[in-house]
């Protein structure tokens, strides 16, 4: 038991003093700490380190400090231009589609209908696999002669000849779109339900006194009750769209001839082929802070604060 | 009250490092037990599941033979192998055997992730019968046997008898005859195309060994990317030559989809009755046995570059090597020499469909007659059918094969030309050339 002149003691130290309770809660926290910076931190810091050194595993033992060099060999590489721009479009015009398709899913599912959890399970089934998985079907899917799709496009007599889909490069990136889209209209559609859920029925019977149609309600009801959900949803799949790889690299890994190519799959082959780490962590970093700057425009333009807390 | 809590927080701190430790460094000394009995590590790379089986079994009869020893055979999947052993080995994890590569050699033998056999080799008495292809690509590096290899993979011309057969045509011998019977061969209507082309990862490897076959003796053979005479092999009429083939072939007689195939759509493509040849290593016989029917197809020779005369092919080994960082590399050794005697090496080539490494497997009738009697024939004929060395003391080869694949796409989509190309290369290759020196 303290006695009391320990306890003001305690209290007359200077400010930076943890109560008992703090403390307890500090070493609860500690296990949890220590994994993350095992983990996440110290790779993320390692990463950021190698950007900056000749790390290439045909000779470890030989890894020196080399300033931007890693940065200027990739920014002078023109596949590096091109995943840029390539990045640009995949986000841009997989995101769209994502994001509308699966609101007006969110808005379908919000009605209760007969079978609408069986529905509502085959829609929501592609969130459940891989990236790798769903490249690799839709790849034999998109086969140029072999392939379903060109099969069906012949029969119902919309083409003569098979588009090869994953050989032409337009064809290619329109492709591996579609499959981002299919994939990641799920997404959407779980997280706009779950906000959509949220907003009392009391606000739709005002609005309807007040004789608001469907399209009033919508826009003065639904959405801005769930526009941070919109928001951060948008947020947080646009850094996913731009980071994960899997998709791109199983459905055409990136070609033919670089065209489907975004920084991340170009990062990986920098990587895998390449078998430069240096210059594919510099890639990383590169990704690293335009993410970084994209969100935090992104967060001011949308007035983020104002649009109330989450 | 105070001292307890100290006491805590002492105790929570240990806990977690020695936790965090101990997640670290599982493997240290449990590989020696009780009874002495030593457990060897041993990691493969080329995986397959057919393959991993037949491995384990052979390891079961080592261990039979040798009591006091086990082995863990780890089998990580095959688009990621290499990636684990490079990591393992950067974690100075003791691995004892492990499958090394013509690729990988000269980056495991830089960063000294393996040991140099040759204390043993001196000993060994079946070193004396390998065969020279053997013996070269395991001493390929610093000229020190870093690794036995278990078989070769050379390319051969696979090609459809009776399509060949139907429409009146020879086995192609040059190229051009290549070129030719594809077009003819070429009916996209029918779903049938002439060849199996390769226009993805992997790729640069046909312009490799096509630009050799075209040079012929012209390249310097201890620098294969280099003429005698000092050029890169790209700054040569014949390189202009092998890309005008290859764009032809591409364009009148392949699949358009085979712009981005690599191995499995281009086996495929041959097996599954789509395209009439394909040059592909040895392990495709066993596939094509199995999916095609007897009589359909056969193999041939690779065909040879014009003017040249002669084919010319890089002779890819991969074999077992012992870690770096091994606590028992005598006994790696044992498995090592057990796995590359001429008995367990014709089994384990039978079985996985490679050219043994032993002199004494010419006389096996599975590889003298068959098949495999294609490679017979080209090893019969050593002044046209030459082998050639990989330039893997390059350090920009790696990259070089990722960017290539990338150009030779370019070039068949007509956003590149076939002079950029080569003069890309050219430079490039002038360039690692300075750098090494």
């Amino acid at each position: 038991m303290k006695t009391q002149t320990e306890t003001v003691t305690e209290r007359s130290l200077p400010s930076f003093s943890i109560s008992r309770h703090g403390l307890f809660i500090f070493l609860c926290l500690l296990p949890a700490l220590l994994l993350v910076t095992v983990f996440i931190y110290y790779p993320l810091f390692k990463g950021v380190v190698m950007a900056f050194q000749s790390y290439s595993l045909f000779d470890l033992s030989n890894i020196e400090f080399i300033g931007l060099e890693n940065f200027k060999t990739v920014m002078a590489d023109s596949a590096f231009k091109e995943s840029l721009i390539n990045s640009f479009y995949w986000v841009f015009f997989s995101l769209l589609p994502q994001f509308l398709i699966g609101f007006i899913v969110a808005l379908l599912l919000r009605r209760k209908f007969r079978g609408r959890g069986i529905y509502q399970a085959f829609i929501f089934f592609p969130w459940a696999m891989s990236g790798f998985l769903i490249g690799l079907i839709w790849r034999w899917m998109l086969n140029g002669q072999a392939g379903v799709i060109n099969d069906l496009l012949i029969k119902l007599n919309i083409i003569d000849t098979a588009i090869p889909f994953l050989a032409d490069p337009t064809w290619a990136m329109v492709s591996v779109i579609v499959a981002n889209v299919w994939y990641g209209i799920t997404f959407f559609a779980i997280m706009i339900l779950a906000a959509l859920q949220s907003i009392p029925d009391e606000l739709y019977e005002a609005a309807k006194i007040d004789g608001a149609n469907y399209i009033q309600q919508l826009f003065k009801v639904t959405i801005p009750y769930i526009l941070p959900t919109l928001i951060v949803t948008t947020l947080l799949r646009v850094i996913w769209i731009l980071n994960f790889p899997d998709l791109i690299y199983s459905l055409t890994n990136g070609g033919p001839a670089g065209s489907t190519h975004i920084l991340s799959t170009f990062m990986l082959e920098k990587l895998i082929y390449g078998q430069n780490y240096g210059q594919a962590a510099a890639v990383g970093v590169i990704l690293i802070f335009i993410l970084l700057f994209f969100s935090i425009f992104y967060l001011l333009a949308t007035k983020f604060n104002k649009a109330g807390d989450f | 009250m105070l001292y307890l809590k100290k006491g805590f927080v002492i105790f929570v701190l240990v806990m977690t490092f020695l936790g965090i430790i101990a997640g670290c460094s599982s493997t240290t000394n449990k590989s020696v037990s009780k009874d002495g009995t030593i457990k060897l590590r041993m990691v493969e790379s080329i995986t397959s599941p057919a393959r991993t089986k037949l491995l384990r079994g052979m390891l079961d009869k080592f261990e039979k033979e040798n009591k006091k020893i086990k082995v863990e055979l780890i089998s990580p999947p095959l688009q990621s192998a290499d990636d684990k052993i490079n990591q393992m080995l950067m974690a100075k994890e003791d691995i004892d055997v492990l499958e090394v590569r013509e690729q990988t050699v000269k980056n495991f033998s830089n960063n000294k992730f393996i040991v140099d056999l040759s204390p043993y080799t001196n000993k060994w008495e079946n070193w004396n019968t390998l065969t020279e292809t053997i013996k070269h690509g395991a001493t390929a590096v610093d000229n020190k046997p870093y690794y036995i290899p278990y078989g070769v993979y050379e390319k051969t011309l696979f090609y459809r008898k009776d399509w060949f057969q139907e429409a009146g045509l020879e086995v192609p011998k040059t190229w051009d005859d290549l070129v030719n019977a594809a077009i003819k061969l070429t009916d996209p209507a029918k779903n049938r195309y002439g060849y199996s082309f390769r226009g993805g990862a992997g790729s640069p490897d046909y312009i490799e060994f096509m630009t050799w076959s075209y040079l012929g003796k012209k390249i310097n053979p201890k620098d294969a990317y280099f003429t005698q005479d000092g050029k890169v092999i790209f700054d040569t009429p014949e390189a202009k030559q092998v890309l005008d083939t290859l764009v032809k072939l591409y364009k009148k007689a392949s699949p358009p989809d085979s712009i981005s195939w690599s191995y499995p759509e281009m086996v495929q493509g041959f097996t599954s009755g789509m395209t009439a040849m394909l040059i592909q290593d040895p392990e495709v016989i066993v596939t094509s046995e199995e999916n095609m029917k007897k009589g359909t197809w056969a193999t041939a020779p690779i065909p040879k570059g014009t003017p040249s005369g002669v084919a010319q092919q890089p002779a890819g080994t991969a074999g077992w090597g012992i870690g770096a960082f091994s606590k028992h590399k005598d006994a790696a050794w044992k498995l090592v020499s057990f796995l590359s005697s001429p008995e367990e090496n014709l089994f384990f080539a039978k079985n996985n469909s490679l050219i043994p490494i032993h002199l004494s497997a010419g006389d096996d009738p599975y590889f003298k007659e068959g098949y495999f009697s294609s490679y017979i024939e080209m090893n019969a004929k050593p002044d046209e059918f030459l082998i050639a060395d990989r330039p893997v003391e390059y350090k920009g080869y790696a990259d070089y094969r990722a960017f290539a694949v990338k150009d030779i796409q370019s070039l068949l989509l007509g956003k590149m030309s076939e002079e950029q190309a080569l003069a890309k290369w050219t430079d490039f290759w002038k360039k690692e050339k300075e750098n090494k020196k």
